[in-house]
């Protein structure tokens, strides 16, 4: 969707580059986030989508197409823009704010009126209500929705945010990442967000771009970036947030002695219930479920290494209350909803009861 | 408080002239507003997408609102070499432009840079943005601006009467000459109205168009034009000949006799067109041709005109010679002229006169540190028989000389500020004020005898005129001028009237 190819830019003026050897590509319909430290390049690489800022060198393409062969003006009306300042001009009402691009496109006069009234339903802002008033009459959550309605209004394909919540009260803040969080479900836009906020960054964003002094530090999924971060400035930045769900299987699991485990001679035994039992042989080879009197082979099975977030992927695939936990072909316990559930409550526990504990 | 009610008295006596005055002073003060606006608020709004090029430019329009507004007035006469309106809406639209152009430049300049931004990465042009987003947030401060500028302009357009493009200032500067309050009230009380007016008017458009960047503009445009055009339209003339005259009772009551003497004597128009500020405002609306005819002193053509002094002790005729040769030369026509003598003279309060038994000129120098002497600004400056001639030929100094306003001068005498004045023989308040002229035992004072000055071309084109003028050489004694001056000056009589009166009387009129 969006291609750099070797961008750099350096301010006039300024000895050292703000931005260089950028080279990324974000995927149509992304949540696609910039964060660093500030003074990294994180706003100047958003500004060089909508050209606001020209780089010094390289080129970024928008579906495959140099954004220079755009006219600018209409390149901007088909990127939305929202800014950390909100910046709702102040003489116009709500209504002439969120018109603005539509009205420069030509958009009849009736159609623009019903896609304002759609957009202030959207955010949940009653349209009789909000249509004529002035921003300075709305408080600053709601001016933000605005703001972001306004930069959806001619229905653009890319939306840049440059750190659009950075302002807000932090309850407002929350209510605003979940209502974009839903609105990118419905919506499916590409979204370029620069944040300097990393639990805003690991909530929202599909993809995280760390930066740091200009430079790509780090591009990846958020559970990359903290499980797999790629040095210490990485790890410094993220900051200790393994979570419980980061917590390797083989700690939650219940070992040989889970009930859903039994060996092959064992098994005429074992009664009927629970289910399903899994079955070892001498050699602690797994063989599979039990499936009556026989064995029937089981593909789903999890290492003890994986963590706790991509096991329960794994549960979800399957309607097994627990399942198997292989270590090189070898049975070595079993994971149950139940295993985990007592582990969190434990975790929780802990934390609850000071943090000497973990 | 008499003041206010003599004020009254006179506005129900003048009514006809005050309404006509009302309207040039708002007419010369809403074009002058326009202009300024026009040139400012594009130029402001240019500046702010150059702005390297901002503070020079604003400099330039600061530069211009330093320069006095008298002297601004005085410039736009040279530059555009022609008196009344247009020098004066020049002037006061050039003195109007630093408000505007400021206020212009800070309201644009400082509008939030995030919703210029935000413009901006919306894809507005610059254009639109202007339109939709900065003009309206700087609005206010640019009407602010334009508020400021009116009222100056309202203000100083008092000032345009003195290069005869009318307006309230025509009282005022009557005022001052006739030392009467209930004049300069009769200007100013109206102007300061008017300009509360304005600015009334400007603050509730603006109110009722808030947020909307043309309206404000387009209402006042709108008002602003028709006052323009309907007196564009209702003055078609032009077919006649102007006859100047300087301030003051005594020109404009020869201006009035030139006038009745050509009518009545020929088949031409005239219009009256005095209270020109100075000498060489007359003489440079003549050169331009924005008057035709004034009258004229001989010892000023020489003194001031030419910077030719005549000997001591020459005689009239001498003078005029001289001052007629002179302007020959420069294909201007010097007619016969009157038999007064409005020279210089120094006069001095009568009481004191009397106690010091002062009654020449060189009577004074045994008290040259006792008397103070207010001597208006040419008079001191005058180097052939002015002061510093009274310096060279009879070698004394005073020790403080004040200097001022001819007209603001009689108050100063009689609180005894000031003892002793520099006068013209025939000037009015000699008598109202009880002063004694000293005897000019020197003679360092030049004859001025009154003659009419007008171009030799005019005369050519107009015959008859030569003769119609010249029915007032050798005609007009000293205390006949005085009576006039003093009809006009103190019992408020008609300057037409009293030219007509003596013309009458003295079968100058009809076609004898």
């Amino acid at each position: 969707m969006i291609t750099f190819t070797d961008i750099a830019k350096t301010f006039p003026g300024a000895d050292d580059p703000a931005v260089q050897n950028f080279n990324a590509t974000v995927e149509q319909g992304e949540f696609f986030v910039l964060i660093g430290p500030s003074g990294c390049g994180k706003t100047t690489t958003l500004k060089m989508i909508n050209r606001l800022i020209e780089p010094s060198t390289g080129t970024i393409r928008i579906q495959d197409k140099d954004i220079r062969e755009w006219d600018r003006h209409e390149l901007r009306w088909n990127v939305g823009y929202v800014l950390q300042q909100i910046a709702l001009f102040p003489t116009m009402t709500i209504a002439e704010n969120i018109a603005v691009v539509p009205e420069m496109r030509r958009w009849k006069k009736n159609e623009i009126k019903e896609r304002v009234d759609e957009l202030l339903q959207m955010v949940g802002l009653d349209p009789d209500t909000y249509r004529n008033r002035k921003p300075s009459e709305l408080s600053g959550g709601q001016q933000q929705r605005i703001g972001v309605i306004r930069a959806l209004a001619a229905d653009p394909d890319i939306i840049l945010m440059d750190e659009p919540f950075s302002a807000l009260d932090p309850l407002s803040r929350e209510q605003l990442q979940e209502d974009i969080r839903a609105l990118q479900q419905n919506i499916q836009k590409t979204i370029v967000f620069v944040t300097h906020d990393m639990d805003e960054a690991l909530a929202l964003g599909d993809r995280i771009c760390l930066m740091k002094d200009g430079d790509i530090v780090q591009i990846g999924t958020p559970r990359e970036l903290k499980n797999e971060p790629a040095n210490d400035f990485v790890r410094d930045f993220i900051g200790d947030r393994r979570d419980e769900w980061d917590t390797p299987v083989r700690s939650v699991m219940s070992g040989r002695d889970s009930q859903y485990i039994a060996s092959v001679h064992d098994m005429p035994e074992m009664p009927l219930y629970p289910a399903p039992l899994y079955i070892f042989d001498q050699n602690d080879t797994f063989l599979g479920r039990r499936d009556g009197d026989s064995i029937a082979s089981q593909k789903t099975v999890i290492s003890p290494d994986h963590v706790l977030y991509d096991a329960l992927k794994t549960f979800n695939d399957t309607d097994a209350e627990a399942l198997p936990v292989l270590e090189e072909g070898r049975l070595v316990g079993a994971l149950s909803y139940k295993d985990v559930m007592q582990f969190l409550q434990k975790a929780k526990l802990a934390s609850a009861g000071g943090d000497t504990e973990t | 408080m008499n003041l206010l009610e003599n004020t009254y008295q006179l506005f129900t006596d003048e009514q006809g002239q005050f309404w006509t005055l009302v309207w040039e002073h708002v007419n010369m003060s809403l074009i002058s507003l326009l202009c300024a606006s026009f040139i400012a608020v594009p130029v402001g709004v240019l500046l702010t997408r150059r702005r390297s090029i901002a503070e020079p430019i604003i400099g330039i329009a600061a530069v211009l609102q330093t320069i006095p507004s008298l002297a601004l007035l005085g410039f736009m006469i040279l530059i555009l070499n022609q008196i009344g309106t247009v020098p004066a809406v020049v002037a006061l639209t050039a003195y109007a432009l630093l408000p505007i152009l400021r206020n212009t430049y800070t309201g644009i300049a400082g509008v939030d840079p995030a919703l210029v931004e935000a413009a901006t990465g919306m894809g507005m042009n610059s254009f639109r943005r202007l339109r939709k987003i900065e003009l309206p947030m700087a609005m206010p401060v640019i009407m602010a601006g334009i508020r400021t500028s009116m009222v100056l302009i309202v203000g100083t357009a008092t000032l345009a009467a003195l290069i005869s493009a009318g307006g309230l200032g025509d009282f005022i500067m009557t005022g001052i000459d006739r030392a009467d309050n209930a004049y300069i009230l009769l200007g100013a009380i109206p102007a300061a109205l008017l300009a509360l007016f304005f600015d009334l008017v400007l603050r509730i458009t603006e109110r009722t168009s808030q947020g909307k960047a043309l309206a404000p503009v387009a209402v006042v445009l709108g008002v602003a034009l028709l006052v323009v055009i309907t007196p564009a339209l209702a003055s078609t003339q032009q077919e006649e000949l102007v006859i100047g005259g300087k301030e003051g009772a005594e020109p404009e009551i020869l201006a009035n006799m030139y006038s009745l003497l050509i009518e009545e004597n020929t088949d031409l128009e005239t219009s009256v067109e005095a209270g020109l500020g100075s000498t060489s405002i007359a003489f440079n609306a003549l050169e331009s041709d924005d008057i035709d005819i004034y009258p004229e002193f001989t010892g000023t053509v020489t003194a001031n005109l030419y910077d030719q002094g005549v000997p001591s002790g020459s005689t009239r005729e001498e003078v005029y010679e001289e001052a007629r040769g002179l302007l020959a030369e420069d294909g201007l026509a010097y007619l016969e002229p009157m038999e007064y003598n409005n020279t210089y003279a120094l006069a001095l309060r009568e009481e004191e006169a009397d106690n010091l038994g002062i009654e020449t000129i060189s009577d004074l120098e045994p008290h040259t540190d006792e008397l103070v002497p207010g001597f208006t600004f040419e008079f001191a400056d005058r180097q052939t028989d002015g002061y510093p001639a009274i310096v060279d030929t009879y070698g004394f100094e005073f020790d403080e000389v004040e200097t001022l306003d001819a007209g603001l001068r009689s108050n100063a005498l009689q609180e005894g500020q000031i003892d002793l004045i520099d006068a013209y023989s025939t000037d009015a308040y000699i008598i109202e004020y009880g002063l004694t002229v000293l005897e000019d035992d020197e003679n360092v004072f030049p004859p001025y005898q009154g003659a009419p000055l007008l171009k030799q071309e005019t005369l050519d084109d107009n015959p008859g005129l030569e003769e119609a003028l010249n029915r007032l050489g050798g005609q007009i004694t000293n205390e006949e001028m005085q009576e006039m001056n003093y009809e006009v000056d103190y019992e408020g009589a008609d300057h037409r009237e009293v030219a007509r009166d003596y013309l009458e009387e003295n079968n100058l009129l009809g076609s004898n």
